[in-house]
């Protein structure tokens, strides 16, 4: 297959300036006086980014925070020039940035619609032909001709979604994709991105969730501080994003003086953190409270985990997952922050997760957990495989059954008559 | 073809959008358009009539015929300053021009112009004066001022990205240029010695120009020439600015 975006040693500057806009004042007293450093300082956003994108193929990119993600979606559709190296284009790029950005809220529905579509390329023609099809996709039939403005959040980006994934474009850009509406908009969504590729167009997606990362790409770009780490296939990608994880929070712990031991004290499994907050307990409870260590199928489970601050912190975030023996996620949950959550972050204390009923078939799971600073860049604790759940079979299973998911089926037979 | 197809419809959609925006809601709606004109005019024939007669004929007319090109050259060079901080959602399109906001900009301007035109057409039918073969001549200098109005927009939009100064710089340099601009008197009035800083002002000489259509007396072709050369030249010079510095604005915005 061609290739339809080609990037070469793609970097980034930006200036950082102190005070941003400069007043012409500056500029004149900066020339007489000859100096030239106004405390702006330049940081390199992106750093030799070389990647392709073939016809046909959907790339994903994942990245923490501030690893250039968005800079580089942002050089791909046009805006702004790289520094240095060089981006190309074979091909007209559609871009699901900043979704309805070009929207007015005064003006209504059909009229954004109309703007939104000459924006992305098209004459007004062509917008017209296929406005009907746009207001059904977006199921804004009866508020189409009311000012946007009095939309619902849902209603104004399913309009923005619409228009801007209608018009012909060779690859897409998407940021955050199926962020849009409740969930039966975000299956149509899919199902359109689908069909896109069916029909042979590109995509780059964004996004920071890694199953829905594996779910839809064919290659995935790893962006660590500007740079590329790795492009391949989503497994080996997503391990080097774990990976990378783990390598920010040796780092961190390394300036904070902290030897990391691989396994810190522990008689199965895997720890790591930068010990600034710890999990120092973990209890499994069953319905009345008493620790276990097996579970039969669809009962109850309490998790409790007690942690210490080991330094001040102010906040913290915190994740609880169930996962299978070859590591299938089955379950997990997680809370952003635990300040806004339960207040003041306190010295120590125990959380306590319950889940009324947890239906798993039967066989080995772990309960891993970890605690995070809140922009999810490193591990405080992460207790990986560490807590084993040994789940069992009801008494009555008559037929055989596997997999992760606890599903009673019903076998019956009967003869044509 | 299609591309210029796209162009058009783009710049057309947008103009209408912004004249849409501006009326929307209000009661009198597209009628302030004209309001706004029509009350600068009664204010200066007030003044030049009954307090410092100029003793020029037919003078609502007299004004209003200069008045109107004026307004639409302040209002496009005010609004240019701040032209593409206003409209970031729009320069964040990808296939974007950031240039097309100058052009619709000039647009909706020249649409309040035209909007009021009738009013300046009653006014000479009231003086008595009917329209000559010389109206014509008004496309052309509509033509002149809307690429002076690009050109020194272009220019101004661009500098004010980096030097937020120029915005006010501007707008203090307009109100000086409504003085050196004949809207409320003859040129013919202002000493001899001064009369080439009038020629190397296109704003004055198309005002002149435009005055000289609606009221069918000769227009003077030399200065005419020298202020299209001189707006073409502008125009070069603001699309060189811009194309310049093109990705920092980008980066900037």
């Amino acid at each position: 297959m061609p290739e339809i975006l080609i990037a070469e040693g793609v970097s980034k500057r930006f200036k950082l300036h102190r005070n941003r806009p400069t007043t012409l004042k500056e500029t004149v007293i900066r020339r007489l006086t000859g100096r030239y450093d106004n405390g702006s300082t330049t940081y390199w956003a992106l750093r030799d980014v070389s990647f392709s994108l073939e016809q046909g193929r959907r790339l994903g990119i994942i990245g923490h925070n501030g690893a250039g993600k968005s800079t580089l979606l942002r050089l791909v559709c046009g805006l702004g020039r790289p520094t240095k190296g060089e981006i190309r284009r074979m091909g007209h790029v559609g871009s699901l940035l900043e979704l309805g950005s070009g929207f007015n809220p005064e003006m209504t529905g059909r009229e954004n619609l109309m703007t939104g579509g000459i924006l992305s390329g098209l004459t007004k023609g062509q917008v017209t032909a296929s406005q009907d099809e746009i207001i059904a996709f977006a199921e804004l039939e009866e508020f189409i001709d009311q000012p946007v403005r009095t939309y619902s959040t849902g209603m104004y980006l399913r309009l923005a979604f619409a228009t801007a994934i209608h018009f012909d474009s060779d690859f897409l850009v998407v940021d955050e994709v199926l962020a849009v509406g409740d969930s039966r908009f975000k299956q149509k969504c899919q199902q359109r991105l689908r069909l896109l590729r069916i029909s042979g167009k590109s995509l780059i997606i964004v996004s920071h969730d890694l199953e829905q990362i594996r779910a839809l790409c064919d290659e995935v770009l790893v962006l660590e501080e500007g740079r590329v780490e790795i492009q391949g296939n989503p497994e080996d990608a997503i391990k080097c994003y774990a990976d990378l994880m783990r390598r920010r929070t040796e780092r961190r712990a390394a300036e904070l003086g902290i030897a990391i031991r691989p396994n810190l004290k522990t008689e199965q499994g895997i720890r790591l953190g930068t010990q600034e907050a710890t999990i120092c307990a973990v209890h499994l409870l069953d319905g009345e409270n008493r620790n276990i260590d097996h579970l039969i199928s669809g009962s109850s489970l309490a998790i409790e985990i007690e942690y210490l601050v080991q330094r001040p912190l102010p906040d913290m975030a915190l994740t609880l997952g169930i996962f299978s023996e070859n590591n299938v996620k089955c379950f997990e949950t997680s809370i952003a922050s635990i300040r806004t959550t339960f207040g003041q972050l306190a010295e120590k204390g125990t959380f306590r997760c319950h889940l009324p009923e947890l239906p798993l078939l039967a066989g080995r799971y772990y309960v891993n957990l970890s605690l995070h600073p809140m922009d999810w860049s490193y591990v405080y604790d992460n207790h990986w495989q560490m807590h084993p759940l040994q789940v069992m079979n009801e008494k009555t299973m008559l037929a055989y059954v596997s997999g992760v998911v606890l599903v009673r089926p019903d076998w019956s037979f009967r003869t044509k008559e | 073809m299609k591309n210029f197809t796209h162009h058009r419809d783009l710049i057309l959609n947008l103009a209408r959008r912004n004249f849409i925006l501006a009326y929307k809601g209000s009661t009198l709606g597209i009628l302030w358009s004209a309001l706004l004109p029509l009350s600068q005019l009664l204010v200066l024939v007030f003044v030049f009539r009954r307090i410092l007669p100029l003793g020029i004929e037919d003078f609502p007319a007299f004004v209003f015929a200069a008045l109107l090109p004026w307004n639409w050259f302040s209002n496009s060079i005010n609004s240019a300053s701040n032209i593409f901080l206003v409209n970031r959602d729009l320069m964040r399109q990808p296939h974007f021009a950031p240039r097309t906001l100058v052009v619709v900009d000039a647009l909706t301007n020249l649409l309040t112009y035209l909007i009021s035109l009738p009013i300046l057409l009653a006014l000479l039918t009231l003086h008595g004066r009917g329209v000559t073969i010389s109206l014509l001549f008004f496309p052309l200098l509509v033509l002149i001022q809307g690429i002076l109005i690009v050109g020194l927009s272009l220019i101004i939009a661009t500098l004010n990205v980096f030097y937020r100064d120029v915005a006010h710089i501007v707008s203090v340099a307009v109100m000086l240029l409504f003085w050196f601009t004949p809207v409320f008197y003859q040129s013919k009035i202002v000493p001899e010695k001064y009369h080439f800083l009038y020629t190397l002002n296109p704003m004055a000489v198309l005002v002149e120009s435009y005055r000289a259509v609606f009221f069918g007396t000769p227009l003077e072709w030399s200065s005419l020439l020298l202020s299209f050369i001189l707006s073409v030249m502008l125009c070069g010079l603001g699309y060189i600015i811009y194309q310049r510095q093109l990705h920092d604005i980008i980066d900037a915005i």
